[in-house]
């Protein structure tokens, strides 16, 4: 009894739950374009809806893309809880929109577009689209930033509130129910409604290396305003230091890209432009500001709004390893492929060279043959298809075909060596070399030469160059110069007409000196020393009568020197006369007087002189000159 | 079996090694560079010569026989624009970094065939054929004599004056003072131009900025680069004095011209 038993609660429990199991286990997808035919370079719009009872749908791929390039993507997840008589229902959606840009003519199948459930993986059908010539697809309403809903207040208007979104920013309804995108938040924004933001993918760089740049317009998706730009007051950023290569063509329309917090609201991005810079030189260089003006909202009519201005620190890549035959901006990665046809020819005749260079970064627009004696290369016709590649077709590359016609004038084996193409590849920061060995070629001898066939023989070019060298010199070791020092400016070159100078200077100067000191010596204080000197020796002497004479001179020379009078040879009182009249008291002066008198009287006695007198009369003359002196 | 492994393993890696030193080595890039050249495989000799200038290896026969490099692509009929003016500059440089005298003749010969070149083509243009105007009298006579001769000149003649005229002060004999003021005399002009001369040759050290226009022509432009009208383009391979540089543009002197160029036209001389 037992065993029926369990048998039917499992059979009513298999019928119950197996459905509600299977829906669980297998999410509702469904994927759809927004048209199925379109213009090459038109933007197609995939979208993927999925719901699920057991998780959050993540990881969403579009799967392969045939014929078109991701151009953005963005996805907007929802989660609905729903209790019924105590039974909670819970199911989680996920909406994915890729813009897909057309590349070519055709039919193709896209997708199928793929979500990741519980760690399983799930597929949508594929997706099929027609791509017709650029121009020809079915015209779509122009994809406008305007309000799409016919209420002029804006998205989110409810006849229960009419006065919501009228006044943009202060209703917090208003905002979009969006996963807002990390990567594109910023800060502050740059205006109101609507800004544009510039950004670089690396802001140091090596010559020639790629600088993703891209310009991003922000819209206030909560402002509830129409917003419209002046197409005819849009104005690029300028690069001039740089070689551009648009990786979204001039009149692609905006790509959204996702949506972005800034400062507590949310923003709807949009990609406006992008573009593969290659520095051209190093040094900081600069990109200039993109600016646009706005026709709506009324409010901010014409107002600008522009990107910063953005430097790009560029250096040259490193000498050390650089390889022969670098040329600098060869930057990526590059291979080669060479193709040379046909391989026996005759002296003189011409061999087909193809080289294939592809590869990422600014691809070289020219490449060096290996040229060498009695191979001549012609000039090569090159073939290019370049453009944006790579899935996020974010990188610059291609290739570029060169077809060269070679002849070739020697005959035998000859080698016509390899093409060569060194770059330095940023993401390894080491050089490479791409290498194609072009191989050997058979030419059979022709018996005509060019004078038996009657041309006239080639003038050489650069005739009689002298030979090669095979031994370094090495360079000449530098040395000091005297001319570089000071002291050979003042000592060697300076010094000698300085001495001659000096001297002659000198002897001018010392005769100067000679001259006035002999002018000096014979002035009257000097005379009045002098004759101080003599009297004291004559005093200290046995002469009386040379003593009495010089005591006289040194009175006389006193009264010169501090009277300005001459008193010799006066007689009587006219010495007295002579020095009142020149200021000395007539005390002084008569002593004065009395000494002349007294000298004058020992001098010319018939007795023998008293020696003890004279000096007497020497101390009495040093006090009158003193008396004089301090008139 | 494993130990053959190690082997391969060792000579992919010693190979690698070699490759790199020989990269790096300035004596390994001038064998692979005259070696290339030897055998006719101009480009292959350029690019090694180019890779020995870019690691700042300035030496007389590298320089000249880069020049002869280029030469003999022009030669061989594989000529690419400028090849005339690289050639020249690099006999040039040659010509200036040299002591070995045979080494300088064969530059000024090889100069004087890639000038008669490029004035052969220009006559062919209908362009003036002067492609070397010379230097300046000052120059010239400066470059007479090494500015140590110079200097050293005018440590002499100073030295002279100053005796001579010290002989003439002091001595009595009437000779004697008449051969004395005669040295003087001699010596003063000689000090002056000594003087002068050492230093013009020590400015042209110092201060003097030379290149070579290494494109087909240059033509001359005013501040602002825009060309001047009726100029006459610099001839490929000029030596040319730099008097300032500008960014992309340069102001050169090429005889009576002075014009700004364009700087990518331009390949400094090495000093």
């Amino acid at each position: 009894m037992k065993g029926p038993v369990l048998f039917l609660f499992f059979l009513v429990a298999c019928l119950l739950v197996s459905p509600v199991a299977r829906a669980q286990s297998a999410p509702q997808l469904q994927a759809q374009a927004d048209v199925d035919t379109v213009g090459v370079g038109d933007i197609v719009h995939l979208e993927l809806s999925a719901q699920s009872a057991d998780g959050m749908p993540t990881d969403p791929q579009p799967g392969a893309t045939p014929g078109f390039v991701v151009r953005g993507q963005s996805s907007s997840p929802s989660q609905t809880h729903i209790s019924i008589n105590g039974n909670r229902m819970d199911r989680f959606g996920l909406t994915v929109d890729w813009a897909l840009q057309a590349q070519r003519i055709g039919t193709f199948s896209i997708g199928p577009p793929t979500v990741s459930v519980g760690g399983s993986r799930f597929a949508a059908r594929p997706v099929t689209i027609h791509v017709v010539p650029a121009g020809q697809g079915p015209q779509r309403p122009q994809q406008q930033i305007q309000n799409p809903t016919p209420f002029p207040q804006g998205p989110g208007f409810s006849p229960f509130d009419p006065w919501r979104g009228l006044f943009p920013g202060v209703d917090p309804g208003a905002q979009p129910s969006v996963t807002t995108d990390p990567k594109l938040a910023l800060d502050a924004p740059r205006g109101t409604f609507y800004f544009l933001h510039a950004a670089v993918d690396n802001t140091s760089a090596v010559v020639g290396q790629q600088v993703l740049f891209s310009v991003y317009e922000y819209l206030d998706e909560g402002a509830g305003a129409s917003i419209e730009v002046d197409p005819a007051d849009v104005r690029d950023p300028t690069a001039a230091e740089f070689v551009k290569h648009p990786l979204l063509r001039d009149e692609q329309e905006a790509i959204l890209v996702g949506y972005a917090n800034v400062a507590g609201r949310v923003w709807k991005v949009n990609l406006v432009r992008r573009w593969a810079l290659f520095p051209l030189h190093a040094g900081d260089l600069v990109i200039g500001p993109m600016s646009v003006t706005l026709v709506r909202p009324r409010s901010a009519a014409g107002s600008k709004r522009a990107t910063d201005t953005l430097h790009v620190r560029v250096t040259e890549p490193p000498v050390a390893g650089r390889p022969p035959g670098y040329a600098l901006g060869d930057v990526g990665r590059f291979s080669l492929a060479a193709q040379v046809t046909p391989r026996d020819l005759e002296q003189g005749g011409a061999v087909g060279v193809h080289v294939e260079l592809s590869g990422t970064g600014n691809v070289p627009a020219a490449i060096a043959p290996p040229v060498r004696t009695g191979v001549e290369w012609l000039a090569p016709e090159v073939h290019e298809q370049v453009g944006s590649v790579g899935r996020e077709a974010d990188t610059f590359g291609g290739k570029r075909s060169f077809d060269y016609v070679v002849r070739v004038r020697r005959a035998g084996d000859v080698d016509l060596g390899e093409v060569t193409l060194p770059y330095w590849d940023p993401d390894q920061k080491r050089y490479g070399v791409a290498r194609a060995i072009l191989g050997t070629v058979h030419v059979k001898p022709t018996a005509a030469s060019p004078a038996a066939s009657g041309e006239a023989p080639e003038q050489e070019t650069l005739p009689g160059l002298p030979p090669l060298r095979d031994a370094l010199e090495g360079t000449a070791p530098s040395h000091a110069h005297p001319d570089d020092s000071r002291l050979y400016w003042l000592l060697g070159v300076g010094a000698w007409p300085a001495v001659f100078g000096i001297a002659v200077v000198g002897r001018g100067a010392g005769r100067r000196v000679v001259r006035a000191w002999q002018a000096r010596k014979a002035s009257p204080t000097t005379d009045l020393k002098d004759r101080v000197s003599a009297a004291n020796a004559a005093c200290h002497g046995k002469d009386a009568r040379a003593a009495d004479a010089a005591i006289a001179h040194a009175l006389e020379a006193a009264a010169i020197v501090h009277a300005g009078v001459n008193v010799r040879g006066a007689v009587g009182d006219e010495v007295i006369h002579r020095l009142e009249d020149a200021g000395v008291a007539r005390d002084a002066a008569s002593r004065v007087a009395d000494l002349l008198r007294e000298c004058e009287a020992a001098r010319f006695a018939p007795d023998a002189a008293d020696l003890l007198s004279a000096r007497d009369r020497w101390l009495r003359a040093q006090g009158a000159i003193r008396q004089m002196e301090k008139r | 079996m494993k130990g053959l492994g190690f082997f391969v393993a060792f000579l992919v890696l010693f190979s690698c090694a070699s490759s790199v030193r020989a990269d790096d080595d300035p004596a390994a890039l001038f064998a692979q560079a005259t070696q290339a050249l030897k055998e006719g495989r101009a480009g292959d000799a350029i690019a090694s010569f180019e890779a020995l200038a870019d690691r700042g290896v300035v030496d007389p026969v590298a320089s000249y026989d880069r020049g002869l490099a280029y030469a003999t692509r022009v030669r061989i009929g594989a000529e690419v624009p400028g090849d005339l003016g690289r050639a020249a500059h690099g006999f040039e440089e040659a010509r200036d970094l040299s002591r070995d005298t045979r080494l300088t003749d064969d530059a000024t010969h090889a100069l004087t065939v890639v000038r008669s070149e490029v004035a052969r083509r220009r006559t062919r243009a209908g362009q003036p054929v002067e492609v070397d105007p010379g230097r300046s009298l000052s120059r010239t006579v400066a470059s007479l004599l090494a500015e140590d001769t110079w200097a050293a000149m005018a440590v002499g003649s100073s030295a002279l004056l100053a005796l001579g005229l010290f002989a003439r002060w002091l001595a009595r004999a009437p000779r004697l003072r008449v051969a004395c003021g005669v040295a003087a005399g001699i010596a003063a002009p000689m000090l002056a131009v000594s003087i002068a001369m050492t230093l013009a040759a020590r400015h042209d050290r110092l201060g003097l900025r030379e290149a070579v226009v290494v494109t087909s022509s240059a033509r001359p432009t005013d501040e602002r680069g825009i060309a001047l009208a009726g100029a006459t383009p610099l001839p490929e391979g000029a030596r040319v004095e730099i008097l300032e540089a500008r960014g992309p543009w340069t102001r050169v002197r090429f005889g009576a011209i002075d014009a700004s160029v364009a700087a990518a036209s331009l390949r400094d001389l090495a000093r």
